[in-house]
């Protein structure tokens, strides 16, 4: 014999006979020619057939939930919660668990490229030629931009002690969950009313009334994991008392339709309505009506929000009755066009009550928050659009899909030399920039994550690699380190951080002599266990009762808010879905999950009342036009006839509609971000709710992959 | 003309068919015979002569008491001893080639169980059975050899005596092995 | 006597208690138990078809009008039967009694497809592979080692994660002790945000789940179609005490 016929050849050929030797031996041959690893190529601590579990943090949405990560022969298998973490007590949430789809995913960017914008032509480079275009551009510090996103607290704080020593323009740190929940307002309305510079945490476990003014809880909204937990302590109090929720928004999401009570209100009359509350509430506590609320007329209230005064008294007395009552400013009532007035009527609410520092109420929480407005964005635009900068770093978040097209993002993108960015998914701002720098996938990496929302002590969270990265990628921290000791100079002296392991060390190093939840002498023992415990917090609930001097004789106005004109506009409702910022829809899991309020799959959808329906002759799964009302773009959309929602509303999920994303994501769906209204409330956030769209038939018809019909689409798709 | 002949009787559809169902045949005889033999290891590892000198099959298998494989042991491991032994042949100048260049050695797997059965080597230790039980008698053999007919009912067998009727109804269960 | 119930005590029944109370129909158990059990995603059209793999969905059933129209959410998963349904007709044994756990097995490596079990199943709580679903590389990296990857013509379904038992009572044995309650919870009340789920031993009288299971508000569904279901639903929401 000249050439041995090797075994796996010999089975190749043999296919059909092997069929049958399958069926006689009741057994595929497959497992029989497998390659096990000897244990010392795996990682250390691996043995095989035997799970290691890693802890790390959650880098799916800013929250910082702390994560368990089973891993098994260097492979990570499961992610589970993490029993100690603060933010989580061991639960995930849909997002959180495919992160490993993330990591595994098969349209991931395996190494350093050079693009030509507009296209998926792309050059392999090397990781050296990469670090040296990067220090090339970090020499023009005027210049260099930093757009980044919610994600990894060290990132961020690392690239601002950078800008700030290097002489750059500051960072904006820009994510669409922050958008949608109108976090920059939040935080605006707490330092004017409450006089403290963080988003407050709500206690709404320990409450017995909350008011709702459009947060999803459940959903997104600030902690979600924190806020379910409070849900259900919410309604497992001690002695079987069981708290009450009334929630006010246009369309009901999946928090109104576990609250006791859905009161579909007019969008953008939440602010109003609260004052109106606030107002009769008093009354029913027999106090005088602090002047924010003493004006308001109620007839008025009750004619714009659309609830009737009985209704209307109805609430305001029961928030103002015996109870703890507690009101939680959500998104929709703040990305409104009256937003920070309404989120000052709203954190009014609680004053009222005198909830503050108190269980069940509103409490400061720890550490700053760092998130730049939509206002900071548009001047960023502004700057591109008058060629002020000549290098955009982006890390971290997807500009080009998460900015409403009106913006004119992309527009502006195209006056900018160089942009360089480090996603690590072809998403659609890596196909309109020059370098690709990947970073490594969520759970490849280093990092940390400060805790300020959903915890109740000071909180940090530990990202550690739980995997080897399984791709030619880089930590964005080390490149940029590596870039700035190659420009030397001034910023090369300044900055001494050797990696980004040495920066988390030095940042790290005060909380050694802080009393946290465990101790350790010196910095190699607090390092391992800041490793092994997935992050330091303190050992016990630190919500402080501190006295807080709120004035609430102040005067609040409103303008009207937005309206649609009858059978022709309608308000855009956009909602979050686990999508989160739409980077989670290239995880096959997360599309094939149900939408749990409308069970589609894979695709998005814009929910009519079906009584609107009727009236524009628009059945179940038509496409439809979505035109905004004061721009001209537009987006198709199919319809899904959804019972829970004003008639003079319709309302889109955000995170589908994706031209880039990967194989999972591509093509599916519409983006509601198109056609939002860029016009900013006065915090500085996007005003979207006040986007009133027209709708129009189209004439097509797709039927949605819906679970809760089996229908079938057969020939249709 | 029109052959009369009735397609199934035609001397040609029958030595095509004949020949196919040869191939057929030929191929799962095949294939079972490529189960049932060692398979090739890039060294034809002595285990009768290692097991003369003294070594526990522990001592390399390290996981069989605490986990559900056994584990093969790394280069590391060999190394320990065989940079003290001169490489007086091949197949000894080849593991001194792995050691010096700190590659592991691609072993083959030879004890493994198809993809539906999960099976875990700690409770049967656990229960003091000892590796020649299933593995056969290595003081025997150079390379691992498979061994034969151990399906299902052998598993069945050996789980009823050595257990009570009582113990048999959890050893007995599917999902004691399959899930 | 009291030694029969000590033993009974020891015996395994394994059941679960799902309050929909506190049960939002967020999904995260849906998300949970197909990333620990390697359940193959299908795509829009198998979804579209009523393919879709999920061992456990959410029902959402649309309650009044508007504006009083709110859905009531279920989540609905193999219920274990002690009389169930699917056994008697698979013509292969593939799917029956575990006399350990208490459970309905799915033997895979036996199925050969019929479907008999899902058609005769109140609950549609089983699955059939239609197809082989690709499963991408390096995605496939992820799948869970302790769990078969099934093939094309197999039935599956909801297992409570068998193979957490087993692992948890070979632990529990390897350190020379009984499982307690709460060692073995599987990937649906694990990931539970709300904690809606719980797990536990139900021939054990003080485990939470008996507890729970003699609650007032418990009910069993389709109890009338007497197939003694493991799963028991704590009445919620505005259906409270009714």
């Amino acid at each position: 014999m000249t050439e041995k016929i090797s075994r796996r050849d010999f089975l190749k050929i043999s296919g059909i006979g092997l069929t049958s030797a399958t069926v006689i031996t009741g057994c595929g041959p497959s497992s029989r020619y497998v390659t096990r690893q000897a244990y010392a190529n795996m990682p250390e601590y691996n043995q095989t057939g035997v799970s290691t579990y890693y802890a790390t943090t959650c880098k799916e949405c800013p929250a910082g939930c702390g994560l368990i990560v089973r891993t098994q022969e260097g492979r990570a298998i499961k992610v589970e919660g993490n029993p100690e973490h603060p933010v989580n007590k061991g639960k995930v949430c849909s997002r959180g668990l495919t992160t490993v789809q993330g990591v595994y995913n098969p349209d991931r960017i395996t190494g350093p490229q050079k693009r030509t914008r507009g296209s998926r032509t792309t050059t392999a480079m090397e990781w050296q030629g990469a670090i040296n275009t990067v220090a090339e551009e970090l020499k023009n510090p005027q210049k260099t931009a930093f757009l980044l996103g919610l994600q990894s607290d060290h990132l961020y704080d690392l690239v601002r002690e950078i800008t700030e020593k290097g002489g750059f323009g500051k960072p904006v740190r820009y994510g669409t969950l922050g958008t949608l929940e109108g976090r920059s307002t939040l935080l605006r309305a707490t330092q004017e009313l409450y006089g403290f510079d963080q988003i407050p945490f709500f206690d709404m476990g320990n409450a017995d009334v909350v008011f709702s003014f459009g947060a999803h809880f459940l959903e997104t909204w600030l902690s979600p994991l924190a806020y379910s937990r409070g849900f259900r302590q919410l309604r497992k109090q001690p002695f079987g008392k069981r708290g009450y929720i009334v929630s006010f928004e246009a369309r009901q999401s999946l928090s109104s339709a576990n609250a006791d009570e859905w009161i579909p209100i007019k969008p953008g009359s939440e602010g109003q309505v609260a004052l109106a509350i606030g107002k009769i509430a008093a009354t029913k506590a027999g106090v005088p009506a602090p002047a924010i609320f003493a004006e308001v007329n109620l007839n008025e209230v009750s004619q714009i929000s659309g609830i009737s005064m009985e209704k209307l008294l109805q609430l305001g007395e029961l928030f103002g009755s015996d109870n703890k009552a507690i009101a939680l400013p959500g998104g929709s009532a703040l990305t409104t066009r009256n937003g920070l007035d309404a989120a000052k009527a709203i954190l009014a609410l609680n004053v009222l009550v005198e909830n503050m520092s108190q269980p069940g109420g509103v409490f400061p929480t720890f550490g700053e928050n760092h998130t730049s407005d939509f206002a900071a964005v548009k001047a960023l635009i502004a700057k591109m659009n008058a060629g002020e900068v000549d290098t955009l770093f982006i890390h971290g978040t997807n500009p080009v899909f998460e900015l409403p097209a009106s913006a004119g993002f992309q527009a502006a993108l195209k006056k900018v030399k160089t942009v360089i960015s480090f996603s690590t998914f072809e998403d659609e701002t890596a196909i309109e920039s020059d370098y690709v720098f990947p970073d490594h996938a969520a759970l490849e990496s280093f990092g940390y994550q400060r805790v300020l929302l959903g915890s109740d002590r000071e909180t940090y969270s530990s990202i550690q690699p739980v995997v080897a990265p399984i791709h030619d990628t880089r930590a964005t921290a080390d490149v940029l380190l590596a870039a700035i000791l190659a420009t030397g100079g001034n910023l090369a002296s300044d900055i001494q951080y050797t990696d980004e392991v040495d920066y988390l060390q030095k940042t790290i190093t005060p909380l050694i002599e802080k009393a946290g939840s465990y101790s350790a002498g010196e910095l190699p023992t607090f390092w391992s266990k800041w490793l092994q415990f997935g992050g330091w917090w303190k050992t016990t609930s630190e919500l402080n009762s501190s006295e807080i001097e709120i004035n609430l004789n102040q005067k609040l106005s409103f303008s009207a808010p937005q309206s649609a004109k009858v059978g022709e506009t309608f308000h855009l409702v956009t909602f979050p879905t686990q999508m989160g910022d739409g980077s989670g829809a290239n995880r096959p899991w997360l599309q094939e999950t149900p939408d749990p309020m409308t069970t589609v799959t894979w695709n998005s959808w814009i929910e009519i009342h079906p009584k609107t329906a009727e009236l524009l002759g628009i059945h179940d799964d038509d496409i439809v036009e979505v035109k905004s009302s004061t721009s001209d773009f537009s987006v198709e959309a199919i319809v899904y006839l959804y019972p829970a929602i004003r008639p003079d509303t319709v309302a889109i999920p955000f995170g589908q509609g994706h031209t880039a994303l990967g194989r999972f994501a591509e093509g599916r769906g519409c983006n509601p971000a198109i056609v939002w209204s860029a016009s900013v409330n006065q915090a500085g956030d996007l005003a979207l709710s006040d986007t009133t769209v027209t709708i129009k038939p189209t004439g097509k018809r797709r039927p949605l992959a819906r679970q809760e019909s089996k229908e079938g689409v057969y020939g249709e798709h | 003309m029109k052959s009369s002949i009735p397609l199934w009787q035609r001397s040609s559809v029958r030595i095509v068919g004949a020949l196919v169902l040869l191939i057929i045949m030929g191929g799962a005889v095949g294939g079972i015979y490529y189960t049932q033999i060692p398979p090739e290891q890039p060294i034809p590892f002595p285990h009768n002569f290692h097991i003369g000198v003294g070594a526990q099959c522990s001592y390399c298998h390290t996981g069989a008491a605490t986990g559900p494989n056994a584990g093969l042991p790394t280069t590391d491991k060999c190394w320990g001893c065989h940079q003290q032994i001169e490489p007086r042949n091949d197949n000894l100048k080849l593991v001194a080639s792995y050691g010096a260049e700190g590659k592991q050695i691609p072993w083959v797997p030879v004890a493994i169980q198809p993809d539906f059965v999960v099976f875990s080597h700690q409770p049967h230790i656990n229960a003091e059975l000892t590796c020649e039980t299933c593995h056969g008698d290595l003081t025997q053999m150079t390379v691992a050899e498979p061994q034969k007919g151990q399906n299902m009912g052998w598993c069945l067998d050996c789980h009823q005596k050595m257990s009570t009727p009582e113990e048999f109804v959890l050893l007995s269960d599917c999902a004691t092995c399959h899930y | 006597m009291t030694e029969l119930l000590a033993k009974e005590a020891h015996d395994e029944k394994w059941g679960m208690v799902i309050d929909l109370d506190i049960c939002s129909g967020c999904q995260a158990c849906v998300t949970a138990c197909s990333m620990e059990n390697n359940i193959p995603f299908v795509g829009e059209d198998e979804m579209a078809y009523g393919r879709g793999m999920q061992w456990m969905r959410i029902r959402r059933y649309w309650e009044g009008e508007y504006p009083e129209v709110t859905p009531d959410y279920q989540p609905m998963l193999c219920q274990q039967c002690g009389s169930a349904p699917c056994e008697p007709v698979c013509p292969v044994f593939a799917t029956l009694h575990s006399e350990v756990e208490k459970i309905n097995l799915q033997v895979y490596n036996r199925c050969i497809g019929t479907r008999y079990c899902a058609n005769n199943c109140p609950y549609h709580a089983r699955t059939f592979n239609w197809f082989d679903y690709e499963i991408p590389a390096p995605m496939n990296s992820y799948l869970n080692p302790d769990v078969t990857v099934r093939r094309r013509g197999v039935m599956e379904k909801c297992t409570f994660c068998v193979q957490r038992i087993v692992k948890g009572r070979q632990q529990a044995s390897a350190e020379g002790r009984e499982i307690e309650d709460g060692d073995i919870t599987p990937a649906c009340a694990q990931a539970c945000p709300t904690d809606a789920i719980t797990f536990g031993n139900l021939s054990d009288p003080e485990s939470r789940v008996s507890k729970m299971v003699r609650s007032d508000r418990a009910y069993k569904e389709l109890e009338n179609l007497g197939t003694e279901p493991r799963v028991t639903y704590l009445k919620g929401g505005k259906s409270y005490g009714g």
